[in-house]
């Protein structure tokens, strides 16, 4: 028989027990950091025709400034000893472009201090031999994957989510009567907005997403979106003879004909007792913005919308004439976990937009007052570095979260590493959630099926399996690229 | 000291304060929203006025004249520059602004409609009934008619916006119209919306004075650093002044309107907040550090709450706390408590002439064991006993003081465990001072309190007074609790090694020798006569241990019973059953029968109920004491033990039981295909998948008890696991099984595990397998070992359990909570009705047949054989 301890030894000599935290933290160095600065772009400013243009962002190496004003690099012990937080300074490339002409060369500007994971790849620890870790106070056997905050060894605990952009598809309740429903939780850059398609009683498809107070009707919705004629909504829901019956149904009862129709009944909901000309606007603001945002957010993206709706509404069909069943929501390919790096990437994203908005108003001032504009003395980097360190020194995080970062548990060494491994689902403890806290078959090999406290928390709370891997999700373009190129046709020929 | 004697309150009755009231009862109107000068005095007429009570030592109260701790405090009041709703009230203020005429303030019903609620209401009134359904009438006809009855005038829709607005069509209501509108009302028509007129006029609804309370409600506490922190009222009120005074400066500036009503707007959110800051649809004020204040309806609301923190409940003196343990030498009386605490805790004992021995003794050891902490001089003053004044108290201690003398051997006190579910909960102990630093308890008391010693922890309360302690001595010592006031039952008995060791010693004949049998009972408190040896063995006496079991039993008992060994032989073989189940005891002597969980258990224990029923209380404590000892020096001579061995199964056995599942399986899989070619008869009721997966799991739960069955058998009489199971003193057969032959179907909600992957619960199968393995059979035994898969399973079903035990403490305890609230104040009377407070007759007999459940047997008709014995003569045969 095939001597499995080898296997597992030779499985954990590199260092895989925290590989997951170390690597989404590296991704969030790497890509993330960069991600958040370009989805900024630019600053804008109120001053005429000047912005700032944001370029390269780039995090050091951890030090610390001393009393003295000198910059010291620091190894996570010193950090843990002193009690001060094992941080690096980050570095953005930031032009002033006043009459698209820059102004000034393109500077570097210290926008604040990012806490830095131990043994990350920025840590100073990185790459170091066991000798050489023993000489800077580090154990060479500590899994690291932690951060450490004013002296505190603070983990990022990973978080278990639903799956967002996906369609599912259960059963609810209006008034005592079951009806299907079929739930996206679309996200986009940290935004996340519920859309749902639900059958009502009378067999009629209704929408919701957020800023619509209420629900919409399919077609009606499907016709602002721009797909007006019954064929095009028929072809974009199913062409399942049985579905279609009662997408015809849906059709007949139409409220509307035509886009301009359908877009003013938008508006009356959205902007209800408003002006006309308001209510059109906002409707146009409300369909790129809130429905769906995962498609994208500009007018181009309507169509992809409305085919998207076109798709909700067959699973909800499908549900209701048995084709398919309800959608298994503890099933592990329903499920995401959102790692330390990701949620870095969400405070950063908070932490960034702060600051920005506080460039603005520090150049609008420096602009009043006639002084040269420089974005290098312009930046306060405590904005940026206290809304970094705040929520990872409390736990409390962007969104209302609570103890997304708890403090190590350092009882054992086991201990540590069982923390660094552990799972937190968001289901609040107080409710019974009998099925969320069950051990689901697709748990095997993923999760632990014995580790889990017991309690309030019992199977909310759980731990990885020994071996697991986390895959990390792949750029959306590259896979789009490769389907293409496996034959797949634009719908817009098509169309 | 005063004394004042007690008084019977007759009624409570609520109401409003009216301004005059409030003004009234004010020793002090507060104008400045300053609380100290420089120097850290109290500013006059600020909210920490010196006629508002005192709380620091030593200071006088300008008022009364107490001393800090004797003043009760007094109330100040605050004139608001405008009148405020009280946001308490606001739905009252709503459907009354809806009911009454905008105009004349008359309700808008006619006379006669009125006065027919009003006799209404005076009727309820009269029966002590609520009237809430009629007022809710009243509002409801009122707002009806849209023309006032009496003026004609017409009445405009009121909307209320959250959390203290009112608009009448697009105007606002303020605050002084709608009190100007309720000052109208007239006496019969503010009866007839059920408020008071002379208690509660509508007006006073909104608030024109403020009744600032005292000081000691809101105490300042002085910070290490010397600053005064202030309480959350007191920021609160500081904030009601300032904008109070902000408001009268613009006024009398002749501010614009505007300006005036966002002030006003203002000192109705302070106001509001004041009184609840929890308030939806108004954002909490909050303390600088971002904190949101405890405002008064924080102080009263929830669990820490004034009501249900320290009215119901509140923290207690003279209570001790430590973990426990075993100890089976002390009686089901007696509780140890270590000597620590012993010297902690004291009981108050009145020096007398009779006494003053005694009491002087005590106080001249002090602080070494038995001795005194405490006396209290006849003035009230307690003086702590020192090394160093020892001698002068014992000088001058003389009848009418009071000595606190340490808890001592046979002083009654409470103990209780947590949760404290039904009555036996808390019962009274007999002290037993012992070194260590635990509380020990006899086993025999672990079932009513549900202890265990896995690191129990059990409160301790000394008894005060000597009515207390007759009392408890009475009513709650231990031996009066035997019976279980639930089921009439006895609770407290043998567990575990107890019933064990007296199986042992009375199954089959077990010969002792004179020594080993005086040995068996020395412990005990028993006259020892040796009854006449069982017969001879090698010229030697023997005696037997069913011999022995017959010495505790008082002389003239008799019982017959089947104890939980019995078959339920189609024919009963009586007193020759080769199980020895059939138990006959008669006049103090066991004549067959094995002694188990059925005859001295808790909970079931026949032998035990009989003797608390027929004998007394002390009998039957002085039988489970006895009982324990013996059976417990009964395993200490046989030994028993249990090991990993004693699981083991041979290899023939080991067959069959595979043979045994292999079987199942087999079935398993002929009733799949039976319903895969839609051969399967569903079940009345049911689906064919419902019908399959019944029947599956019924295949496999025989297959389970059958393999059980067969491990069973192998195992045999003498394995200690099955003596255990057998007798009833731990675990199971079922137990037995499933380490060691087949640990059976998991399950899920009383489901096959269905869950997972798409058609299937695990890749490991195909789709659609519907086999027993594939939905969580495990067919090996805990001994054998699972196999990953079946681990898995196991898991699976495990988790289920852990989940619901976790979900059912905390909802089982609110469920508790909810329904002791429900009938805390039912009382049995005298001639067995049950009333509650008003005295409205719940049940006109007890439980509908008067019925005590302690007294009941099991609530089976169980007495009536005994007694028909006893009248027939000692014919027991017949009977049964």
């Amino acid at each position: 028989m095939l001597d499995r301890r080898a296997l597992a030894r030779a499985y954990f000599t590199k260092e895989k027990l925290v590989s997951h935290h170390i690597n989404s933290f590296n991704e969030f160095l790497r890509h993330g950091m960069q991600r958040v600065v370009d989805e900024e772009g630019i600053i804008e400013t109120n001053i005429e025709d000047t912005y700032v243009k944001l370029g390269k962002i780039r995090v050091e190496n951890p030090q610390f400034k001393e009393a003295d004003g000198a910059f010291q690099r620091i190894f996570p012990n010193e950090a843990r000893l002193r009690n001060i937080t094992y941080s690096a300074p980050i570095k953005l490339e930031m032009t002033i472009i006043q009459n698209g002409v820059a102004v000034g060369r393109t500077q570097e500007a210290d926008i604040g201090e990012l806490p830095i994971m131990v043994l990350s790849e920025k840590c100073n620890l990185y790459g170091l031999t066991p000798e050489e870790m023993v000489e800077h106070g580090e154990d060479p056997l500590d899994p690291g994957g932690y951060f450490i905050v004013n002296g505190a060894e603070r983990v990022v605990i990973t978080l278990e989510d639903l799956a967002p952009n996906r369609i599912f598809v259960e059963y609810g309740e209006q008034y005592d009567e079951p009806i299907e429903i079929a739930k996206v939780y679309s996200q986009r850059f940290g935004y996340r907005a519920l859309t749902t398609v639900e059958r009502n009683r009378k067999s009629i498809l209704e929408v919701s997403f957020p800023s619509l107070p209420g629900k919409i009707n399919f077609v009606t919705l499907m016709r602002a979106l721009g797909l007006e004629s019954d064929e095009d909504i028929l072809k974009s829901v199913s062409d399942n003879p049985e579905i279609i019956k009662f997408v015809l149904e849906n059709l007949e009862e139409a409220e509307v004909e035509t886009k301009e129709q359908a877009m003013a009944v938008l508006g009356s909901k959205v902007a209800a007792g408003q002006a006309r000309d308001y209510q059109e606007k906002r409707a146009n603001y409300v369909l790129d913005r809130y429905l769906l945002p995962h498609i994208g957010n500009s007018e181009e993206d309507r169509i992809a919308k409305a085919k998207y709706l076109g798709r909700m509404a067959e699973a909800v069909l499908e549900l209701a004439i048995g084709l398919r069943p309800e959608d298994d929501k503890d099933h592990y390919a329903n499920k995401r976990l959102r790692l330390a790096g990701d949620l870095m990437e969400d405070l950063f994203r908070v932490a960034f937009n702060r600051l920005t908005r506080d460039i603005k108003y520090q150049l609008e001032r420096a602009s009043m007052r006639n002084r040269e504009l420089n974005v290098s003395t312009i930046v306060r980097s405590d904005v940026l570095t206290e809304r970094l360190i705040h929520p990872l020194a409390t736990g409390n995080w962007v969104g209302g979260r609570t103890g997304v970062s708890q403090l190590l548990d350092r009882n054992d060494y086991i201990s540590a590493l069982s923390h660094l491994r552990r799972v937190i689902s968001p289901l609040s403890r107080t409710q019974s959630h009998f099925e969320a806290r069950d051990l689901h078959p697709t748990q095997w090999g993923r999760l632990c099926p014995s580790e889990t406290p017991e309690g309030p928390n019992c199977g909310l709370v759980k731990n990885f399996a020994q071996m697991v891997e986390i895959s990390i999700g792949s750029d959306e373009e590259e896979v789009i690229d490769t389907l293409y190129k496996l034959g797949m046709e634009d719908w817009r020929v098509a169309l | 000291m005063n004394y004042s004697p007690p008084k019977r309150i007759d009624e409570i009755r609520f109401g409003l304060l009216s301004p005059q009231e409030i003004r009234d009862m004010s020793v002090v109107r507060i104008i400045t929203p300053d609380t100290y000068d420089e120097d850290g005095f109290p500013i006059d007429m600020g909210l920490m006025d010196p006629r508002l009570g005192v709380i620091d030592p030593g200071l006088r109260c300008k008022t009364c004249g107490g001393r800090a701790g004797e003043c009760p405090g007094h109330f100040g009041h605050i004139e608001l520059v405008a009148p405020v709703v009280h946001v308490g009230y606001v739905r009252l203020i709503r459907s009354l602004l809806r009911a009454i005429c905008r105009e004349c303030s008359r309700l808008l019903l006619t006379d006669e409609v009125r006065d027919h609620y009003l006799h209404k209401i005076k009727e309820l009134k009269k029966i002590k009934r609520p009237i809430d359904d009629v007022v809710r009438e009243v509002f409801f006809e009122a707002r009806k008619n849209t023309i006032c009855p009496h003026c004609g005038a017409e009445q405009r829709e009121i909307k209320y916006e959250k959390p203290t607005s009112f608009y009448e069509g697009e105007e606002r209501l303020m605050p002084t119209e709608i009190r100007s509108r309720f000052e109208k009302m007239i006496d019969e028509d503010i009866l007839a919306v059920g408020m008071d007129p002379k208690r509660a006029r509508p007006e006073w609804m909104i608030l024109t004075v403020l009744p600032v309370p005292p000081v000691t409600v809101r105490p300042s506490i002085t910070l290490e650093s010397g600053q005064r922190s202030e309480d959350d009222l007191t920021h609160k009120l500081v904030d009601i002044i300032r904008i109070s005074q902000r408001f009268q400066e613009n006024k009398e500036a002749g501010a614009p309107q505007l300006i005036i009503e966002d002030l006003w707007e203002l000192l109705q959110y302070h106001v509001t907040t004041y009184l609840d800051n929890e308030v939806a649809g108004v954002p909490p004020a909050r303390h600088r550090s971002g904190r949101p204040l405890k405002t008064l309806s924080q102080r009263l609301k929830g669990k820490e709450g004034r009501f249900r923190g320290s009215l119901s409940g509140k923290r207690v003196n003279f209570s001790a706390r430590t973990v426990i343990s075993p100890d089976p030498n002390l009686s089901i009386n007696e509780v140890g408590v270590p000597l620590d605490i012993a010297t902690e805790l004291t009981v108050p004992m009145h020096v007398t002439p009779f006494n003053i021995e005694e009491c002087k003794e005590y106080v001249r050891r002090g602080s070494k064991h038995p001795g005194a902490n405490y006396v209290v001089r006849p003035d009230g003053r307690r003086v702590k006993i020192l090394d160093t004044n020892a001698d002068e108290i014992v000088e001058m201690l003389e009848p009418g003081w009071i000595v606190e003398r340490h808890l001592k051997d046979g002083d009654i006190v409470l103990f209780n465990r947590q949760p404290s579910l039904h009555r036996p909960s808390i019962m009274a102990h007999e002290v037993k001072v012992l070194p260590g630093k635990t509380f020990r308890l006899n086993l025999a008391v672990c079932p009513p309190y549900n202890a265990d010693f896995d690191g129990d922890e059990m409160n301790l309360h000394a008894l005060q007074t000597l009515e207390a302690q007759a009392e408890a001595w009475i009513l709650m010592r231990v031996q009066e609790n035997i019976l279980s006031p639930r089921f009439g039952g006895p609770i407290i008995g043998g567990i575990h090694d107890h019933v064990t060791g007296l199986f042992l010693l009375t199954n089959g004949e077990k010969k002792f020798s004179k020594r080993d049998f005086v040995e068996l009972l020395k412990k005990c408190d028993i006259e020892i006569k040796l009854p006449e040896p069982a017969g001879y063995e090698d010229e030697k006496p023997y005696w037997t241990g069913k011999q022995a079991f017959s010495m505790i039993l008082p002389n003239d008992f008799s019982i017959l019973y089947k104890n939980g060994l019995c078959q339920r032989c189609s024919e009963c073989k009586k007193e020759k059953c080769e199980n020895e189940a059939y138990v006959v005891i008669e006049n103090g002597e066991l004549k067959c029968g094995a002694i188990d969980k059925k005859g001295i258990g808790a909970f079931e224990g026949l032998i035990l109920d009989r003797i608390v029923k027929e004998y007394s209380s002390s009998d039957a404590a002085r039988f489970i004491n006895n009982f324990t000892l013996l059976s417990i020096r009964s395993i200490m001579h046989f030994g028993f033990s249990f090991g990993l061995k004693d699981e083991d199964i041979d290899h023939t056995a080991k067959a069959q039981i595979a043979e045994v599942i292999r079987e199942a399986e087999d079935r398993v899989a002929r009733l799949i295909d039976a319903y895969k070619n839609g051969e399967l008869e569903p079940a009345p009721g049911r689906t064919i998948e419902e019908t399959l997966e019944l029947r599956i799991m019924e295949e496999l739960g025989k297959a389970r008890d059958s393999a059980g069955k067969i491990a069973g058998k192998q195992m045999g009489m003498t394995n200690p696991a099955v003596i255990m199971a057998r007798s009833g003193a731990r675990g199971s057969m079922l137990n037995l099984t499933q380490i060691a032959a087949c640990v059976g179907q998991q399950s899920v909600r009383g489901e096959r595990i269905r869950r997972g992957y798409r058609d299937r619960t695990l890749p490991h199968f195909e789709q659609g397998d519907l086999g027993a393995e594939a939905h969580g059979f495990v067919k090996r035994g805990y001994k054998e070992g699972l196999s990953p898969i079946e681990y898995f399973f196991h898991a699976i079903g495990g988790r289920e359990g852990l989940v619901d035990t976790a979900v059912r403490t905390s909802q089982s305890g609110y469920l508790q909570r909810r329904l002791i609230n429900a009938l805390q104040d039912l009382e049995v009377e005298y001639d067995g009705g049950v009333r509650e407070t008003r005295g409205v007759v719940v049940q006109f007999l007890y439980g509908e047949d008067g019925v005590d459940p302690a007294k009941s047997d099991h609530a089976s008709p169980e007495v009536i054989k005994s007694i028909v014995s006893d009248v027939v003569g000692k014919d027991l045969e017949k009977v049964v």
